[in-house]
């Protein structure tokens, strides 16, 4: 073959081979990224008057032209509660986006008109609709609960430093979470830190979830003027299996919580004003004693068999003043409805 | 443990030392390495850049000796030991001295037929399989800044386009008589990462790398090679059950051939890599699963020219590489923008913010540069390159290209050019592609040779130009020029000492989109950018060259950037350095 005849072979090759580019396009679409923000559909809300006590949700429905950050803020009327959803996305489907009834925080919603707002970061466009709670959703759902309505449990047991100043470790009715009744926990014990605690029995052996999927649910209420800066609630759960909740009846407290057990724990700052339900995944829970080789830590929330809520507080007299800043305090961590739920926290139900 | 090592290390050095009055006599054990004293001054220059908070001046220096060890117990075998001994300025009787084993190697010949290495290695194969680009705007460096290139080059073990990695690797080869001529064998086996502890409880994985080539000579004008890589996780190492696969399949057939003054060469060369992550161990039983799968090839034709008499160098080639062609080898980049910072004034302004890096910073930091292997593409920057920011492995590339060199006869004119013009092979973000036209150019004139002295005195000047380019709506529209133009001289005013004056600048305006990249590699996000700026380095400086590798260089740098319309100030800075280095 000549060479003339080979480079034109060559070139024509080439050119052919250059031509092999492919369609469509890698990554996200910059004309969607970088687009003037439009509202291709509006926002449809489904079920307008919800009976979120019968397990009904608000379903809602939008489409953009661009994936944004978008924000739906529901806030109740009469109450001030409020719930926000947000995600990035070009769409909102009804299917995945829905509210079931309950608040991002305290206080929870009633029966009453609510205002829904959809807003955009960055864009002026907001799109607003009202809804009318029917019945509001009830917090009871959950594979235990303790919400102190009955009076504290025949078998629980209280103990608190008996020596401290204005100790309150009793059933109380003037402000609840939810219901009329609550669990007062505080006082002054200027000298040390424990101020008391309870224990209450469990028995969820027939729950199957893992402890990824089981979360403990608790509301708290501090001080609502003055805080107590250095105050803070320990949640200790025990799976210890072989020895009863109280067979030593001088201790003044159960049995399960000894540091050769197994036991898991979870400290909880008390900083802030008023009620707040916190939620903790029970997976998030650390063992009491991790270095002790003779405990085999293997989590199991079908094996939980007892849970103590304890007040602790940094001592301040003026002979021991570790936290000055506290001095003639009383601590105050009341609790209410403590519910263990499975595979989301209260809120999220 | 580090001071168990030094003390393992003293005490080697002084029962080598021992052992090398022995040495002297039957040449067993001897010593080579590189001393090197460097001295720099940074300055703020305050009319330019409203910086109430940085320091006027910094000086910072050190001295480093690094002893390179050779022993040969037997014949066929070496062991070879680097230790560095490093003593920042500011630093006493121990206290800021470090020692440190930088190279540990021991090789051999098994029966006169297999080769060894053990310890550190230096790899390289095919450009697709593993090699180390040379990083942007270093084509065609000047005289007077090749002495911080070195450093970069020396520090971050970059040689002859090679990872340096730990491991182990053999090579051997069979000749033959009839139907081919012979067959090399080279393979390796390294650990460029060991595991490491991530947090309490968690464990990275081993990383390796392992591959081999086999090249044939099949007759005198024709050779085949084939090359396999693969970069790979081994999960049970760590805590991960998620382990990375990379493995690349390479073949090259070269046909050459020869008359009295030309030489010419062809080659073909063609491959695919895949890329995956391993899902192992899963709960309930499940099988094993794979993840973020691609898969992709790449192919090039190239014809090279060489006249015999070295005057003519031309090249002429073809290069497709798919978008998915991912090789951890071959697309790993020496900058990293992404993970280091620049180390000469880091933040600038009473704001505080980060200082971009310029030209200066990619000249003479070392610090900014990477020795690992990435399992992801890595992040660059369009206005220093943008064409080829990983080399010939670019992914997502088609197009022709063109390099050649000439040398006058008695190298009174060295000229260098390249050019290429490359396409997208499918667009990012939209479906318009983008453009690519690339032109390097260099000249070096020996003013010398023209006048017949025998002192030196020459001009280089260099200028690259790229150019980016991408049509369809005004959105997803963009156009991107950069220019940068080298120019330096040198002058030999007596005998092996040198006055050098060069200067160095980069201007880029227009347009581009940055593309985001999540962990397994996948597009996520493009960041719209404008850029207009100017990037400059002027040098004047002085050289004693004592002999070739043995050098004192005293030089003054003023250097900065300039920005139109953009969220940065303009910074200008000013340096005095000093390096003398010594090549045992």
């Amino acid at each position: 073959m000549k060479i003339k005849t080979k480079l034109i072979i060559l070139l024509g090759l080439i050119f052919f081979i250059q031509g092999c580019t492919k369609n469509g396009f890698e990554g996200p679409s910059i004309e969607n990224l970088y687009a003037d923000f439009e509202i291709n559909e509006p926002l449809k809300i489904i079920n307008t008057n919800p009976s979120f006590s019968n397990n009904e949700v608000v379903s809602f429905h939008c489409e953009f032209n661009k994936p944004v950050q978008w924000k739906i803020s529901i806030q109740g009327l009469t109450t001030t509660a409020t719930r926000e959803i947000n995600d990035f996305s070009n769409r909102i489907d009804s299917n995945i986006i829905f509210w079931s009834g309950g608040p991002s925080q305290f206080p929870f919603f009633i029966e009453e008109d609510c205002a829904i707002e959809l807003t955009f970061e960055n864009e002026i466009d907001t799109l607003r609709d009202t809804i009318t709670i029917v019945s509001a959703k009830t917090y009871e759902n959950g594979v235990w609960l303790e919400d102190f309505e009955d009076g504290f449990p025949e078998n629980g047991l209280i103990y608190y430093n008996s020596l401290g100043g204005g100790m309150t470790f009793s059933i109380e009715n003037d402000s609840a979470l939810l219901g009329n009744s609550y669990f007062k926990m505080g006082g002054r014990v200027n000298w040390d830190w424990p101020l008391g605690n309870i224990d209450l029995p469990i028995n969820i052996s027939t729950t199957s979830q893992s402890s990824d999927n089981l979360y403990i649910n608790i509301g708290i209420l501090s001080d609502l003027l003055d805080v107590h800066t250095g105050q803070f609630i320990n949640i200790l759960i025990s799976e210890e299996t072989n020895t009863p909740f109280n067979d030593n009846l001088e201790n003044n407290a159960s049995d399960l919580f000894e540091s050769t057990m197994e036991v898991y724990k979870m400290k909880i700052p008390v900083d802030w004003q008023g009620w707040q339900l916190k939620s903790f995944r029970y997976s998030d829970f650390e063992p009491i004693s991790p270095n002790n080789l003779d405990i085999n830590y293997s989590m199991n929330p079908s094996d939980i068999k007892a849970i103590r809520i304890s007040c602790q507080a940094c001592p301040s007299s003026s002979g021991n003043p570790i936290c000055p800043e506290n001095f003639d305090k009383d601590v105050r961590t009341d609790i209410d409805h403590i519910i263990f739920t499975l595979n989301s926290n209260l809120l999220d139900q | 443990m580090k001071r168990s090592l030094i003390h393992t290390v003293v005490f080697f050095i002084m029962f080598l030392s021992v052992i090398n009055l022995c040495a002297q006599v039957n040449e067993k054990i001897w010593f080579d390495g590189l001393f090197r004293s460097y001295f720099a001054r940074d300055a703020i220059d305050k009319s330019k850049i409203d910086d109430t908070i940085s320091a006027n001046n910094t000086s910072n220096g050190y001295n480093i000796l690094d002893l390179n060890t050779h022993i040969n117990p037997i014949d066929d075998i070496e062991v070879f030991a680097q230790l560095r001994i490093r003593n920042s300025f500011g630093s006493f009787f121990g206290s800021g001295t470090e020692i440190n084993v930088r190279q540990l190697r021991a090789k051999g010949v098994i029966n006169n037929k297999v080769r060894f290495s053990i310890g550190d290695l230096f790899l390289k194969q095919s450009k697709f399989t593993l090699y180390n680009y040379d990083e942007e705007l270093s084509g065609y460096e000047n005289d007077l800044l090749k002495h911080y290139r070195d450093i970069i080059h020396y520090e971050n073990f970059y040689r002859e386009n090679r990872w340096r990695s730990q491991g182990i690797q053999t090579d051997f080869s069979f000749e033959f008589d009839r139907f081919i001529r012979s067959i090399d064998f080279d393979l390796f086996v390294t650990r460029p990462r060991g595991s490491s502890q991530i947090n309490e409880s968690t464990y990275s994985s081993d990383l390796l790398l392992s591959g081999g080539s086999i090249i044939s000579k099949i007759n005198k004008s024709l050779t085949l090679s084939g090359n396999y890589i693969n970069l790979f996780e081994v999960a049970s190492s760590g805590t991960r059950n998620i382990s990375l696969r990379n493995p690349i399949h390479d073949m090259l057939l070269t046909h050459n051939f020869s008359n009295d003054k030309n030489h010419f060469e062809q080659t073909l060369q063609t491959g695919f890599s895949k890329r995956y992550w391993l899902h192992t161990e899963l709960e309930n039983n499940l099988e094993d699963s794979i993840s973020n799968y691609t898969e992709g090839m790449y192919f090039e034709l190239e014809n090279k020219f060489i006249k015999k008499d070295s005057t003519l160098f031309l090249k002429v080639g073809y290069r497709y590489v798919d978008p998915n062609f991912r090789s951890a080898g071959a697309q790993s980049r020496r900058l990293d923008y992404i993970s280091k910072s620049n180390t000469i004034y880091p933040n600038y302004t009473n704001m505080s913010i980060t200082r971009p890096t310029s030209i200066f910073d990619l000249a003479s930091d070392e610090q900014l540069y990477n020795q690992n292997l990435s399992s992801i593409l890595m992040g660059f920057n369009p206005i220093y390159s943008n064409i080829l920011p990983y080399g010939d492995a670019t992914p997502n590339r088609t197009g022709v290209y063109m390099d050649a060199k000439y040398y006058n006869k008695n190298k009174l004119f060295i000229s260098k050019l390249n050019a290429a013009f490359f396409n997208e092979v499918i667009g990012q973000g939209t479906l318009e592609k983008r453009n690519f036209l690339l032109f390097k150019g260099a000249a070096k004139i020996n003013f010398h040779r023209l006048l017949n002295w025998d002192k030196e005195l020459s001009i280089h000047v260099s200028s690259e130009s790229e150019l980016t380019r991408r049509g369809g709506d005004s959105i997803s529209s963009l156009n991107l020029y950069s220019h940068h133009i080298n120019t330096s001289i040198n002058a030999e005013i007596a005998k092996k000492f040198f006055l050098q004056a060069s200067c160095k600048q980069l201007n880029a305006n227009g347009n581009e989109f940055l593309t985001e990249r999540n962990n397994y590699g996948n597009i996520t996000y493009f960041t719209s950018t404008h850029i207009d700026q100017k990037d400059y380095l002027f040098s004047f400086g002085m050289l004693y060259k004592f002999r070739d590798n043995v050098y004192a260089n005293l030089h003054y740098n003023w250097w900065g950037m300039k920005f139109t319309d953009q969220i940065y100030s303009d910074y200008k800075y000013n340096r005095l350095l000093l390096i003398l280095s010594v090549e045992l």
